[in-house]
């Protein structure tokens, strides 16, 4: 296949115990797509993401990037390859402005007698041009991210991929806790991201929004992918009986009546 | 805070004339030097959501190894590095322990109080160290350009840790870890190794605070440092810090320490008794405290 897929993992295997919490799972990502992950609870998906992100690393299977083998040690790691994984938390520091977050880690600097000090004014800049691009709009640069709305956090975090030139966002379910002109709000981001030709896995419990911005759906039960389905040719009915594993039942029970006596 | 300390002058002024005299100033200056010193750092530590106990014990210790090399006959060069080494390794051990055990901060550093005190005793073994040399002595009681020293000892270390704190990536890490350590950790922030040179800087301030206390005193008695981290504590509280961290003033720590050491001055002026002075620092303390938690509670 000429076209290399953004990320791809194989026969991912990840075991807390006695417990099989990914049983060989495949996943894959194609460059400007966003794809979901759907599942129930403990289906697996925080594992799959926390792998992807580098917070865990897997006990069997292989994962590609660009085509490339990779082993993410950290989520640092991760993100330094340009895949940055939003986690529902969002890892902000409540009590600090915008544009520290932003550059939180990875700070502009300027050389005064020898010495690294914040280039504040540069960080300023380039934040609001990050928040711009996103169309985020906020009261002010310098307000504490505690006194942002739900909506606008997740703005300041897709910011901060942005950043680093992250083209693969990982987001963990961004639009649970929101007001609905907050969900409608980050789902606007998701596009931007698509039409920025970055690359983004949604995980999601809500059908609906997966439907209006995703371009595939990869569903998770027990541990094992049993559904990749385009967005276009499937509908929610199909997806929630995926997730709820009913068509899986169905499909075998067809098979089943099909196998000749 | 400002209008707080206006009101502490009037109501001191009130009651005895000497209070607002220009050498009573000056003496509540000199005796603020070394307190002023250590708040910077515990401000630091504090934003960084931890907090020293054990600064008393760190100054005690740095004390006594300064007296006993003056009293070896060793030179200013070699006595000044040999305190500030000794808060230095007595603060990254404080920060080791906390980053690397995960003990709360308060719990830890209360146990290397002791431990740094048993130091002092073991060292001293009940005598003052006395009749020491006074060729830094100028850093505290003399003048410079018609101002009295300590301002410039107090501005240079206060003007140094803004910069570190608001002006360099290190400073955006204390804050960070201070807001939300798991948070910071996720990106990418190496909190273990920030928290013990937070610490660190703590002790060094810690060893000039000693060498500053010599200075002054020229002797090193056994109960060297004993409310020094009350008093440290108080004064950055009140300045605005808050004890959960992520937030400080390092110039509303200063006037928390103006402010302590205003009080303890009045009071003895008023005739109050010395025993007295812990009691209202520590009952400030919680006060501020107190509304701090109020407030907390009143905006979640």
């Amino acid at each position: 296949m000429p076209d290399t897929l953004k990320i791809s993992m194989q026969g991912i295997v990840k075991r807390f115990g006695g417990v099989v919490a990914l049983d060989s799972v495949d996943f894959e990502l194609r460059p400007g797509e966003v794809m979901a992950l759907v599942g129930d609870n403990g289906a697996g998906k925080s594992t799959l993401v926390k792998t992807l992100a580098g917070a865990h690393t897997p006990d069997e299977g292989v994962m590609k990037l660009n085509g490339e083998r990779v082993r993410f040690t950290s989520p640092q790691d991760a993100w330094n390859r340009g895949v940055a994984t939003i986690f529902q938390e969002l890892a902000l520091a409540g009590k600090m402005t915008i544009a520290d977050n932003i550059f939180l880690g990875r700070e502009v600097t300027r050389k005064v007698a020898g010495i690294a000090f914040l280039d504040r004014r540069a960080m300023r800049r380039r934040s609001k041009e990050l928040l711009k691009e996103l169309d985020v709009v906020v009261p002010d640069i310098h307000t504490w991210v505690e006194h942002l709305s739900g909506g606008q956090r997740q703005g300041v975090a897709i910011a901060r991929a942005l950043n680093i030139d992250a083209d693969v966002i990982v987001m963990d379910e961004p639009t649970a806790a929101l007001a609905v002109a907050e969900v409608r709000k980050v789902l606007e981001f998701i596009k931007t991201l698509r039409r920025q030709g970055k690359s983004v896995v949604l995980i999601s419990h809500n059908v609906q929004d997966v439907f209006e911005v995703s371009d595939r759906i990869t569903v998770l039960r027990r541990g094992r992918r049993i559904g990749l389905l385009e967005t276009d040719k499937t509908t929610p009915e199909e997806v929630v009986g995926y997730i709820t594993g009913a068509a899986e039942t169905k499909s075998r029970r067809a098979v089943a009546q099909e196998t000749p006596a | 805070m400002l209008a707080a300390l206006a009101l502490l002058c009037v109501v001191f002024a009130s009651q005895s004339e000497f209070f607002l005299s220009e050498r009573n100033f000056t003496t509540i200056l000199r005796n603020s030097v070394d307190l002023a010193v250590i708040c910077a750092g515990m401000t630091i530590v504090i934003i960084l959501g931890g907090i020293d106990v054990s600064v008393g014990g760190i100054v005690a210790v740095s004390a006594v190894l300064i007296g006993r090399a003056y009293q070896l006959g060793m030179p200013d060069w070699v006595v000044v590095p040999v305190g500030l080494a000794a808060g230095a390794l007595l603060g990254a051990l404080n920060g080791a322990i906390i980053s690397k055990s995960r003990v709360p901060p308060i719990v830890a550093t209360l146990g290397t109080m002791y431990i740094y005190i048993a130091v002092l005793f073991l060292v001293i073994g009940g005598v003052w160290i006395s009749g020491l040399p006074n060729t830094l002595s100028f850093l505290v009681l003399g003048d410079a350009f018609g101002v009295p020293s300590g301002v410039f000892v107090i501005g240079a270390v206060y003007v140094f840790s803004w910069l570190l704190l608001r002006w360099t990536p290190w400073g955006q890490r204390v804050v960070a870890i201070g807001c939300d350590e798991v948070a910071a950790r996720l990106n990418g922030i190496r909190v273990d190794r920030t928290k013990i040179q937070a610490y660190a800087l703590l002790g060094v301030f810690a060893g000039i605070a000693a060498i500053l206390y010599v200075a002054r005193l020229r002797n090193v008695e056994v109960n060297i440092g004993t409310n020094i981290a009350l008093e440290a504590i108080a004064a950055t509280i009140l300045g605005g810090a808050n004890i959960r961290g992520g937030v400080g003033s390092l110039i509303g720590t200063l006037m928390g320490v103006v402010f302590i050491k205003m009080t303890q001055n009045g009071l003895v002026l008023i005739g109050v008794s010395s025993l007295w002075e812990t009691v209202v620092i520590g009952a400030l303390l919680i006060i501020v405290l107190i509304l701090d938690s109020l407030e907390t509670r009143r905006t979640s």
